[in-house]
């Protein structure tokens, strides 16, 4: 049995046959070393995947496989870090160009990673067992009724379990949230002194409105926080990187970035061709960086694209023409069932605000140097500003894709981006006129808010969307 | 203590005293945090106001439609009780200056700014050990400034600043000897009062302040401990005991407990370190305010320096026990408390975490109370 339920998981998030081979034997390891039983494999096959994502299409299919593909080569991290490879991290939300320009300049002299995002979207969007690894890290200085991030939670629990080495040097960004940056510094005094650290902050001081990405002294400020930071990694671990490298990368990223502008526009088709959950994995490609590289990331994109042409083309969909549908802030594949319930209620969810990107965001950078380039970019991002600028933008996002409104909330555990989400419900329905909902929840970890938990918050959200648009 | 008694009617009555200054148009600044130097306020003419309330439940929870309730429910505080509409003086401030360290008082500058308070922004960046942050808050400071001197129409002179700053210099002065009549067994002064003049000294008039804590410190010198010789010595640490927040260090004292040494973040004076009268005056806030003093849990790196001051504190005030005042879902308290519990562990210090929303009814004090007499208990089973 052992043997079939690891290949039919294979073969079910996309493995080639002649890849199977290959890649058998390193699953089994990498599941031994996650902790997971051949129980889960096959609930994650039979029941998990299906359920929740389009693994009838091939695209998606594919795009399983490049997190599969991640997922294993993190569990190697132990064996390069022996080798002699240098091992860098970085926490979410970063700007992944500078991860992935080392990796342009010394693929096999560097291994990148944002481990906490990978391990927390297939341990609980593949196999909903996450729950081991936040215990292990409650009862270990990171207590539960804190209401603490499950991403930091999942960095630390890794490390304790061993799964993944001391990095060489971890460039965490507390851009959005303090506790991404305090946790490692946790880590290093609490268990393990050599987990390296270089920080890199910029003060949420900027008054309501302000739009931040043309306040030059803010974006010199942030170019030349990256630079200082960037540098610093490239000292610590004795690779220089050629600044050309930052702007092929930034290519790189526009081009995925375009064409996933792409994919949004069809998933706003009516009806709706995809699940919300589906086509959001694709969007971690734009915030987290592939050490196995983008390339597979980016075929699965179009194949993808490809198939949901023919779908909207052949007028299919998920829902009935003409269902509501609401833009979301963020709906996540770890905890996929809350947009399955949407869904399943009638009303579709099939954006995440977070994600996709105003006209703006689509614009060539003002600046050449790439650090201005890239600090332009972030500051032009909604989540990363003040809620007054990110308002303009959420209301951009809804009018561009024809929204019929809004649903904030499941960032409880975010001090940053989950803080202001009443008060940005506030401001877009003042300025749209548009239904807007908050839900409490958490998108990472689904103890506390259990499907039967939200199940009537998101019922009603729905009845009264169907009848608004009745 | 009728001299404490004199600062805090001086304090309750503080409220009427802006009034009537606004009145004669004085300007009124309230600001949020220990960044936020007392001195570039005064020396422009305006009045500084410390906005650090607390210790009641129903302000934060008047935040929760406009803010996560997971948040700090101190920060939620500053605005909480002006969205009751019960605070006098908010309404009255002519300018909020906030100071942006963390995502609590981030989101806090924004709710003021979003109920149309007059509000600025300071941030402070937590990367403290680089010089471009180091820049970054020093600019913000000069650009402070400047917001200061078009408020109140008159130019912040080096010889008002410095004034200002020796003003202030004195307060500290004065209330850091103070403070150290505590090293004495038993101490003259225990910490409810030490924190509550701590408070008091934001909201007099430095003028009549100064004699008055002259006159505190001479009493106490002479005068007789109101505590036992075999009280525990406690240290109280965290985030900040707010304004009207002394049901904590109250128990501590009435369970037969000294709190002889404080290691808090906001509310108090930073009595240790003084700021430079010479040179280039601007630059010595920037120095004393951000890379002097002791960094707050929010800073980057912090946590190793503060567990050395806290074992410095253990050392130097005779401490017996600490207990560690965190308020709910203050994430940043929370991490750093089990490196501080951990560090207090392996020097065989005993350690208690409190932690409080700000709920003080019958049924909550309760188990509060148990807890607290139960390890002062212990603590004084262990001196004996």
């Amino acid at each position: 049995m052992a043997k079939d339920i690891n290949e039919a998981f294979l073969r079910l998030t996309g493995f080639e046959e002649n890849e199977i081979a290959e890649y058998l034997p390193q699953w089994r390891q990498a599941c031994e070393k996650l902790g997971l039983t051949e129980d889960d494999v096959k609930f994650a096959t039979e029941e998990r995947l299906p359920a929740y994502f389009a693994v009838e299409l091939e695209g998606i299919r594919k795009l399983l496989g490049c997190f599969v593909k991640e997922t294993i080569d993190l569990t190697k991290a132990n064996e390069y870090k022996e080798r002699g490879v240098k091992v860098v991290y970085g926490i979410l939300p970063a700007i992944l160009h500078y991860y992935y320009a080392l990796k342009l300049t010394a693929p096999d002299k560097v291994y990148v990673s944002f481990p906490d995002i990978f391990l927390t979207m297939v341990m609980n969007g593949f196999f909903h067992k996450l729950a081991p690894y936040l215990e292990e890290v409650e009862k270990a200085g990171i207590p539960y009724g804190c209401r603490h991030c499950a991403l930091n939670k999942t960095r630390y629990a890794a490390r304790r379990l061993g799964v993944i080495p001391p990095p060489d040097i971890s460039w965490i960004w507390g851009f959005i949230c303090d506790e991404g940056p305090k946790t490692d510094e946790f880590i290093c005094l609490y268990h393990d002194p050599e987990w390296k650290t270089y920080i890199t902050r910029l003060p949420h001081d900027q008054s309501l409105g302000t739009v931040e990405d043309e306040v030059i002294d803010r974006v010199e400020y942030l170019a030349n926080q990256m630079r200082d930071g960037f540098e610093s990694v490239q000292k610590e671990i004795g690779i220089k990187v050629p600044e050309e490298k930052i702007t092929e990368v930034i290519g790189i990223w526009q081009r995925y970035a375009a064409k996933l502008a792409e994919l949004a526009r069809l998933m706003t088709a009516d009806p709706q061709p995809l699940g919300a959950v589906s086509g959001r994995l694709f969007w971690e490609g734009l915030f987290t960086p592939f050490n196995t590289g983008m390339e597979s990331m980016e075929e699965a994109l179009d194949i993808t694209i490809r198939e949901v042409k023919q779908r909207v083309a052949g007028k299919e969909g998920l829902l009935p023409e003409g269902a509501p549908k609401l833009m979301i802030y963020s709906i996540h594949p770890t905890v996929p069932w809350i947009a399955k319930m949407f869904e399943d209620n009638g009303v579709g969810i099939p954006l995440s605000e977070f994600f996709i990107l105003t006209k703006k965001q689509l614009t060539s950078p003002t600046f050449e140097d790439p650090y201005m380039a890239a600090a332009e970019g972030w500051l032009r991002t909604s989540g990363m500003v003040n809620p007054g600028y990110q308002a303009e933008q959420i209301c951009e996002k809804l009018e561009t894709h024809k929204f019929d409104g809004m649903v904030f909330g499941l960032m409880d555990f975010d001090r940053w981006l989950g803080s202001s989400h009443r008060l940005l419900a506030r401001m877009v329905e003042e300025k749209t006129k548009l239904p807007v909902f908050y839900i409490e929840g958490d998108n990472w970890d689904d103890r506390d808010y259990s499907e039967e938990a939200l199940r009537t918050r998101i019922e009603s959200i729905c009845e009264i969307m169907k009848m608004r648009k009745a | 203590m009728d001299i404490l008694e004199e600062l805090a009617q001086i304090a309750r009555t503080r409220p009427e005293k802006l009034k009537k200054q606004k009145g004669k148009g004085v300007k009124i600044v309230g600001y949020v945090g220990r960044f936020v130097p007392e001195e570039l306020i005064h020396a422009s003419g305006a009045v500084p106001y410390l906005m650090c309330r607390g210790g009641e439940p129903e302000p934060p929870d008047a935040v929760i439609p406009y803010m996560l309730r997971f948040m700090s429910p101190y920060a939620r505080s500053q605005i909480g009780y002006h969205l009751l509409g019960i605070d006098p003086v908010v309404p009255m401030l002519d300018l909020i200056v906030a100071q942006c360290s963390d995502c609590h008082e981030s989101r806090l500058a924004d709710l003021l700014e979003y109920f149309k308070l007059p509000t600025v922004r300071l941030g402070v960046p937590p990367d403290w050990k680089k010089s471009l942050s180091r820049g970054y808050y020093q600019k913000r400071l000069t650009w402070l400034r400047e917001k200061l001197e078009v408020l109140t129409g008159d130019k912040i002179s080096d010889e008002k600043l410095k004034k200002s700053i020796e003003f202030i210099n004195h307060t500290r002065d004065l209330l850091s000897r103070i403070n150290l009549l505590r090293k004495k067994q038993p101490p003259p002064i225990g910490g409810y009062d030490i924190i509550r003049l701590n408070h008091y000294s934001f909201y007099c008039d430095l003028e009549k302040l100064l004699p008055k804590l002259n006159d505190l410190y001479e009493q106490l010198q002479k005068g007789k401990s109101p505590f036992s010789r075999e009280a525990p010595r406690i240290l109280l640490a965290g985030h900040v005991v707010g304004m009207g927040d002394y049901v904590v260090p109250k128990l501590i004292e009435d369970s037969g407990g000294v709190v002889v040494a404080e290691f808090l973040d906001e509310g108090m004076r930073q009595c240790a370190w003084n700021v430079k009268t010479d040179g280039d005056l601007m630059n010595n806030l920037g120095e004393t305010y951000y890379l002097l003093r002791t960094p707050p849990s929010i800073f980057q790196p912090a946590w190793e320096e503060r567990v050395k001051i806290i074992k410095k504190l253990i050392r130097d005030f005779n401490i017996d026990g600490v207990i560690w005042y965190e308020l709910s879902f203050e994430e940043i308290y929370d991490l750093e408390c089990s490196i501080i519990s951990k560090a207090m562990d392996e020097v065989n210090m005993p350690f208690l975490k409190l932690e409080s929303s700000y709920e003080y009814s019958r049924e909550a004090a309760g188990p509060l109370t148990t807890r607290v007499e139960s390890f002062i208990e212990s603590v004084k089973q262990r001196r004996s």
